[in-house]
């Protein structure tokens, strides 16, 4: 889940940059609404520039800008590194209002799909611990598959393929979301993942119905 | 020419005598007029979004809500953002820029008067025309603001309404070129004696880049809505990704100068609000005037960002410019806050919604830094954190300008105050029910809920957050009646008499339009009262430093 790790740093890094420019900021205003008030006869004061003062503070955003564009490109190429090992394939088509999930490496050429319709989700089956190649499309308008717990999401275009690599360290479940709006059902188009031991997957690509729950 | 006509003489030149009543309005080539009639038709149209917000919110407060179903509400949030962008902010921002710019430059009319009228008519047209989409049988146009084909083609949208958007959306959007085209005539070539461009006050400024960016940017939007009527046309045209990814290129490369659009001349607004009741001219007034210029340059390449889930975008160029804007944005608080720092305050009704602005819109401003970061916007893009986002900077930020402005502006306008009492409640009000409908969306967003959802269900876990953001749209509902109620009633007040003519300068401001009469002549100076003399950005504080009778005389005069 290198999309939530990434994710889940850069998040709190910048959230405490704008938490602490927050404060400053705030900090400020509260000294002048205090302490400039008229009703305390306080004059005005200051200069009408402060060129110098500016120049340097110009600086410093703009060293902070590149280190914030430098650092965030590096964290944006560390998610979408080449995995280790051969990944496993999964095309997902969006449609209206729903999702498939083929299986090109299957030999009975597994396929899931479902009409996201009350309890009728279908589900995304990879295997826990491997990288997983999403190959999305879409088979009328925009979609777009997004993982929430994993931190992650990416459109899903008629007539163009999108990629993209996950790995879910461990067994589970969750839920995804279609992102893009796409029409009447957008708000149901959910679907879940889920990461299951290598062998079982091995059993559900040659055609086995899932160990355990019916979904 | 012998004998000057009794009066308008000026405004006649020799021609039949212009009509008056409401054929005078409509007809009207004063700059004056035409920024009235488009800022209050704006204003108009904001109370019936503001419905249309209610509307959502009355839908969304609790799960699995069936008040408005999934087509009814995906028109309703579809004309929304579309109403607020296309035909509320945007117009304000120009109509402000049209009655202003002229006074504050001491100029007597607009370059291009007539053209403006027209742009006028051309927005009032669009609006109506998108709106009638509620009277077609199918409803009115439901596919966002943004209509991405191929959701927006005639397939997948077949309902008139769609068409009657793409054109009502283009006639606007030509009329406010129009309009911009005249604005930045008017303060490149029509200033008074005296006024040269470092002594333009900072509205002005807000107006070059504001203007600079209607005219670079909007025409990408007419072509990106051509491209949509033709491909509604034929069907054949958005099968093909090239032009379903292009279109969303060239409609971003409107879409986010736009929000520029809707956003500096409501800072300049603050800016100017905050140096008069700080009682000192505005600081740091050249790094503000360049900071702009670069703002609104560097808008033009960022559009890309609104694309990092698309995997058709370059990332990383999108990011770095985006990221980079924070230099411009900060350069523009530290004229903010330290104009305050070193003021002396007073704490009159615009004044308040203009410090409000200073903490509200940073908020959009540093949660827009985070969404510029790829790796962040993956995840919470087209979710509520982009809603929390928008809100924080368009309303929180803008919509406050916008009240700054207004407050601060009605009596140059209509000759009288607003009622400080009502203000005051709807300026408290406004701050509570903002912040409690949109603060929840951030933490909305990142718990997953997607945007334009027309519901969600009960184990999503999303219902007490939703549920507070209603009750904060239900605020800002009493809000917004206190500050129509107030509107309403000091004209009527007005009308019969009642109302103490404010003076000429009640606020003790600095800018030109403040030494003409409340409201101003029709051409703006009359012979007697001149166009005083301009000597900074701040003419009528030099006035009153040289004869010494203020508390800021005190403060060492700028030039």
């Amino acid at each position: 889940m290198v999309q939530r790790h990434v994710f889940g740093s850069v998040f709190a890094l910048e959230s405490a940059i704008a938490g602490f420019v927050f404060l400053v900021v705030l900090a400020l205003l509260g000294h002048a609404l205090l302490r400039r008030r008229a009703a305390r006869g306080t004059p005005v004061t200051g200069q009408p520039e402060r060129p110098t003062l500016e120049k340097y503070y110009v600086g410093v955003l703009t060293a902070f800008a590149v280190f914030l564009v430098a650092w965030t490109a590096w964290q944006n190429h560390r998610e979408h590194r080449p995995p280790r090992s051969t990944p496993v394939t999964v095309d997902v088509t969006g449609f209206q209002w729903c999702w498939k999930f083929s299986y090109p490496q299957s030999p009975v050429k597994r396929s899931v799909t479902g009409t996201c319709r009350g309890r009728d989700l279908p589900t995304l089956v990879v295997p826990a611990g491997r990288p997983v190649r999403l190959r999305l499309t879409a088979k009328d308008v925009i979609h777009s598959l997004w993982i929430p717990d994993l931190r992650y999401k990416m459109d899903a275009f008629p007539d163009h393929v999108n990629t993209f690599t996950l790995t879910l360290d461990h067994e589970g479940r969750w839920r995804g979301r279609c992102a893009e709006f796409c029409g009447e059902r957008h708000y149901a188009m959910d679907f879940w993942i889920k990461a299951v031991p290598p062998d079982e997957y091995d059993r559900f690509l040659h055609g086995q119905p899932l160990a355990g729950a019916a979904a | 020419m012998t004998v000057a006509p009794p009066e308008d003489k000026e405004a006649t030149g020799g021609r039949p005598v212009a009509p008056s009543g409401w054929l005078g309005w409509a007809t009207s080539t004063d700059h004056k007029r035409i920024g009235l009639l488009t800022v209050a038709t704006s204003l108009v149209l904001l109370l019936l979004m503001g419905v249309l917000a209610l509307l959502m919110r009355g839908q969304l407060a609790q799960p699995d809500e069936h008040f408005l179903d999934p087509l009814t509400y995906n028109q309703v949030f579809t004309i929304h953002g579309s109403g607020m962008i296309y035909m509320v902010m945007t117009p304000f921002a120009i109509g402000m820029g049209v009655y202003l710019v002229p006074l504050q430059i001491g100029a007597p009319g607009i370059a291009a008067p007539r053209l403006t009228l027209l742009g006028y008519w051309l927005y009032v047209l669009g609006a109506v025309m998108m709106l009638s989409g509620f009277a077609t049988p199918n409803g009115a146009h439901a596919d966002g603001w943004f209509s991405y084909p191929p959701m927006a083609d005639k397939e997948h949208s077949p309902s008139i309404g769609s068409d009657l958007w793409i054109g009502g959306v283009m006639l606007a959007t030509t009329g406010v070129i129009i309009m911009g085209w005249a604005v930045l005539w008017t303060v490149l070539r029509r200033r008074a004696r005296g006024m040269t461009m470092l002594r333009l006050p900072v509205f002005c400024w807000s107006m070059i880049a504001t203007c600079l960016m209607v005219i670079g940017a909007f025409p990408a939007l007419l072509a990106a809505l051509t491209l949509l009527a033709v491909g509604r046309a034929d069907a054949s045209v958005f099968a093909s990704n090239v032009w379903n990814i292009g279109y969303q290129h060239l409609f971003w490369f409107y879409g986010h100068p736009v929000v520029y659009v809707m956003f500096f001349p409501f800072l300049a607004a603050v800016a100017e609000v905050l140096a008069v009741f700080s009682g000192r001219r505005f600081f740091g007034y050249k790094g503000t005037a360049l900071s702009l210029l670069v703002f609104a340059a560097i808008s033009m390449s960022v559009w890309g960002h609104h694309m990092f889930a698309t995997g058709q975008a370059t990332n990383d160029y999108y990011s770095l410019t985006s990221i980079a804007l924070l230099v411009p944005a900060g350069v523009e608080y530290f004229g903010m806050v330290g104009t305050v720092l070193g003021g002396r305050l007073r704490f009159p009704v615009p004044m308040l919604f203009a410090l409000a602005f200073i903490p509200q819109f940073l908020i959009g401003g540093l949660t827009g830094i985070m969404i510029g970061t790829p790796v962040i916007d993956y995840h919470v893009t087209d979710s509520y954190f982009i809603v929390a986002h928008l809100h924080y900077v368009l309303f929180a930020g803008s919509a406050f300008g916008l009240f700054a402005a207004v407050y601060y502006w009605f009596p140059k306008v209509t000759g009288v105050m607003l009622g400080e009492r009502l203000g005051r409640l709807h300026f408290w009000l406004l701050v509570i029910g903002t912040n409690l409908t949109f603060l929840p969306m951030f933490a909305l967003g990142y718990l997953g809920m997607p945007r334009r959802v027309a519901t969600y269900a009960t184990f999503d876990g999303f219902a007490w957050l939703n549920l507070l953001a209603s009750i904060g749209a239900g605020v800002l509902a009493l809000a917004m009646t206190a500050f129509t109620v107030n509107v309403l009633w000091t004209l009527r007040k007005a009308a019969l008499g009642r109302c103490r003519p404010a003076g000429d300068n009640p606020w003790d401001a600095y800018t030109l339009e403040w030494a003409t009469t409340s409201p101003p002549p029709r051409l703006n100076f009359a012979p007697g009262r001149p166009v005083p003399p301009v000597t900074s950005f701040a003419p009528l504080l030099d006035l009153r430093q040289r004869e010494g009778g203020t508390p800021a005389a005190k403060e060492a005069s700028g030039s």
